[in-house]
């Protein structure tokens, strides 16, 4: 019976077959899955395990001519199936089906140009049942250094299919997807491996006897020195020069960022200005239309906005991370977080936090020391996520209106403080919680090389996706009730305010522009009694003595009071709270609110009460989703509400001394 | 760090032992011993840096960048202060 012969094939109309991918870090494994499954990819948990795997789709030719769907599974890069790290355990539990679907093949990639270690995990592979086809990817880069392979020799030896592949190219994808269809249907029989007894050193034998007997070139087995190389990494990571080219490389990150979503953000806040002025000028007044305005209109203009900025950050991010420069800027960390009781392992789960802190906490379960790893759990929501963005897109544009240049060193300096507190805090936690040194760094350093846009632009994608569902829905749920409580109970204007409205309307036919203008106070004045006196408004004065001493008024405190269940929360929230725009403005949101006024009409925001809350978001722990996380994975409530308080705590000191301080200088 | 690993000792040779951190910027040598914990030792192992393998300091200092065939590896210093390698004067295997 072949593989793909309709009976099976029948069965996996409910459930793809599922082909791994695995290889060792840095192969180029990530950019082949992208290639295999366009942008079709997603992540998600592996059952029975929390690490996060990227799971996608892929059509391949089926024995009758037809075309059947895989399920493609890209496990984390490992160094071996043996070791007793948390990768190799999760490529090991879905070579053997421990979730109870069993693999129909796997690809394995290697590095075309650094053979002899990756064949030993071929050589780990092939004793198992699973039939596989080896992906020899980079073979651009080993021409290039003057490699050639007999690659029926290495097929022979190693008992499998060999594919030449360049997965940035896409040179021999279509092969590989061939070759990969020959497994499944059983057109390419499974050859018996040349291998050794088991044991890493003669499997390491093993490997360089294949890759003497099917490599020719003369590098092919050593290397000479580069001295380019040699000195980019000299220069990246040098203890001075190389902390230089870090903070510039940063800053030049961020400046991108503010400067080039200027445009798309513009046009989105115009599409929803006149989506709301569109709204207004065709429904029927009521709460239906105030309903759909204000509540969703703001809402969802209030996260949208903020979606090329995220889009662009992680599309930058992985643009570095491609070229190979973040693996040395982790050893520039290391000295430094060395000093603070941080391993510089968990640089890289820092640098995911800056993202997101939940995949971050997630990905420190590859620091192998339990106090290490606590440590940078308990500091890495200090470092600024991207559901911080849209309160630094406010707030650093309302302190530098026009100026991208000094609105991105302001949004630096956000990231500087939440690393300058991160740090600070594991300083104090390993002196006192978590005693003990932290674990001297060891790191592959892999290739330097251009970058893949197609990669950065899958993975912008990906995250832009992610942050509009998950933060999203959330975002537009609070929006409605947000409206609702401001919307609600309807107050009935004071006398005074209606006496004004009758007055303006007297004067429409006499003096219409003094009737337009007092038209326009009324207005104003009735929604502002009907915000004091709403649902949203007495919740906001409840709370309002505990951020009067940080300079917020009652919006601004419902604000920061509702962006304790999630940071985004906060600029769509005030979007409710100042209203729906005029329908002929034209404003856009972030507009709206820097122009607000409070109940005594002095500004919402002035630099002062800006400088405040940009240090209480830096610094607040501010998201229910990374302190269930934090819980799961100390399986403990003490370290998240330890967190939570400190964290807080640390916000709320810290934006008081800033409001303070700057009142103490004037500056108001 | 728990129990210490170290690894076995070198076969043949007799070439005088010295410190990774010592080692000079593009001499060849071969790992000889080291004072590891067992999860450095076995990151190293898996990473192709085992005893006997040929490798070469492409970067002095903090970290030490070492090349082992053609991946090139960063030890923080007090990781190659605790590995002890012999300087290898045989010519290079193509």
């Amino acid at each position: 019976m072949t593989l793909l012969s309709p009976a099976p094939r029948a069965a996996a109309a409910a459930r793809p077959r599922r082909i791994l991918l695995l290889g060792n870090p840095n192969t180029g494994k990530t950019t082949l899955f992208n290639r295999l499954c366009g942008l079709r990819a997603k992540t998600a948990n592996f059952p029975g395990t929390t690490t996060d795997l990227r799971r996608g789709r892929m059509q391949i030719a089926a024995a009758d001519g037809g075309s059947a769907a895989l399920e493609v599974v890209d496990l984390p890069g490992l160094y071996s199936l043996e070791l007793d790290l948390p990768e190799s355990r999760v490529a090991a539990e879905a070579l053997a089906a421990a979730d109870g679907v069993a693999p129909a093949a796997a690809i394995v990639v290697v590095d075309a140009t650094n053979l002899n270690r990756h064949l030993m995990l071929v050589g780990e592979l092939a004793p198992r049942a699973v039939p596989f086809v080896v992906a020899l990817n980079m073979i651009d880069l080993a021409r290039r250094r003057g490699l050639t392979f007999d690659l029926g020799r290495m097929a022979r030896a190693l008992g499998a299919p060999v594919i030449a592949v360049a997965a940035r190219s896409g040179e021999g994808v279509d092969g590989l997807i061939g070759a990969l269809a020959d497994v499944l249907s059983g057109a390419a029989p499974r050859g018996v491996p040349d291998l050794p007894p088991a044991g890493d050193e003669s499997l390491e034998a093993w490997a360089e006897r294949v890759v003497v007997a099917s490599v020719g070139g003369v590098h092919a087995v050593g290397g000479e020195s580069d001295t380019v190389l040699d000195r980019l990494d000299e220069t990246f990571t040098h203890p001075f020069l190389g902390l230089v080219i870090f903070h510039a490389v940063m800053a030049v990150l961020f400046w991108t960022i503010f400067a080039l979503a200027t445009v798309p953000m513009d046009l989105i806040e115009a599409v929803f200005a006149n989506l709301g002025s569109f709204l207004e000028g065709h429904l029927p007044a009521g709460a239906v239309r105030d309903m759909l305005v204000g509540g969703l209109i703001g809402g969802v203009s209030g996260t949208v906005v903020f979606l090329p900025q995220i889009c662009l950050l992680f599309f930058l991010i992985t643009l570095l991370e491609d070229t190979g420069y973040l693996a040395r800027a982790a050893f520039v960390m290391d000295r430094l977080l060395y000093r603070f009781g941080l391993p510089g392992y968990a640089f890289v789960p820092l640098l995911s936090s800056h993202a997101c802190a939940i995949p971050g906490i997630l990905s420190t379960r590859l620091i192998p020391d339990r106090h290490d790893r606590f440590a940078t759990i308990l500091v890495a929501p200090f470092m600024s996520c991207s559901a911080r963005l849209p309160v630094y897109v406010l707030l650093t544009s309302f302190l530098f209106p026009g100026s991208p240049a000094l609105a991105g060193l302001a949004f630096t300096g956000c990231y500087l403080l939440g690393a300058v507190a991160a740090m600070g805090s594991a300083f104090l936690a390993r002196r006192t919680l978590l005693p003990g040194k932290s674990r001297p760094m060891v790191l592959e350093l892999p290739t330097y090389k251009w970058p893949s846009l197609r990669v950065a632009f899958a993975n912008a994608l990906e995250q832009g996706w992610a942050f509009l569902t998950t933060a999203g829905t959330v975002i537009v749920a609070l929006s409605f009730v947000m409206w609702w409580l401001s919307a609600y109970p309807k107050a009935t204007p004071p006398a005074e305010v209606t006496a004004l409205a009758a007055r303006a309307e007297a004067l429409v036919a006499r003096a219409p522009a003094e009737a337009a203008e007092l038209g326009a106070e009324a207005e104003r004045l009735t929604l502002r009694h009907q915000q004091e006196t709403s649902f949203a408004g007495r919740l906001g004065r409840g709370v309002e003595p505990v951020f009067a001493p940080l300079g917020y008024d009652w919006r601004l405190s419902i604000g920061v009071l509702t962006s304790f269940a999630a940071r985004e929360v906060f600029v769509s929230t005030l979007a409710v709270l100042v209203g729906a725009p005029e329908a002929d403005d034209g404003a856009g949101v972030l507009e709206r609110i820097q122009s607000a006024t409070r109940d005594d009409g002095t500004p919402l925001l002035t630099t002062a009460t800006a400088v405040s809350l940009l240090v209480f978001f830096v610094l607040a722990m501010q998201c229910v989703s990374t302190l269930v996380t934090v819980r799961r994975e100390t399986r403990s409530w003490r370290w998240p509400l330890l967190q939570f308080a400190w964290m807080s705590g640390l916000a709320w000191v810290g934006a008081f001394v800033a409001y303070q301080g700057l009142g103490w200088l004037g500056v108001a | 760090m728990g129990e210490r690993s170290e690894l076995p000792p070198p076969t043949g040779g007799g070439s005088e032992s010295l410190r990774l951190s010592e080692l000079a910027t593009g001499r060849p040598a071969r790992l000889h011993a080291g004072d590891l914990d067992p999860g450095e030792a076995c990151l190293l192992q898996a990473m192709g840096l085992v005893t006997g393998s040929r490798l070469v300091v492409r970067v002095t200092g903090d970290p030490c960048i070492v090349e082992v065939r053609t991946t090139r590896i960063g030890l923080a210093r007090s990781v190659a202060e605790r590995l002890h390698v012999v300087v290898d004067r045989s010519p290079e295997r193509r």
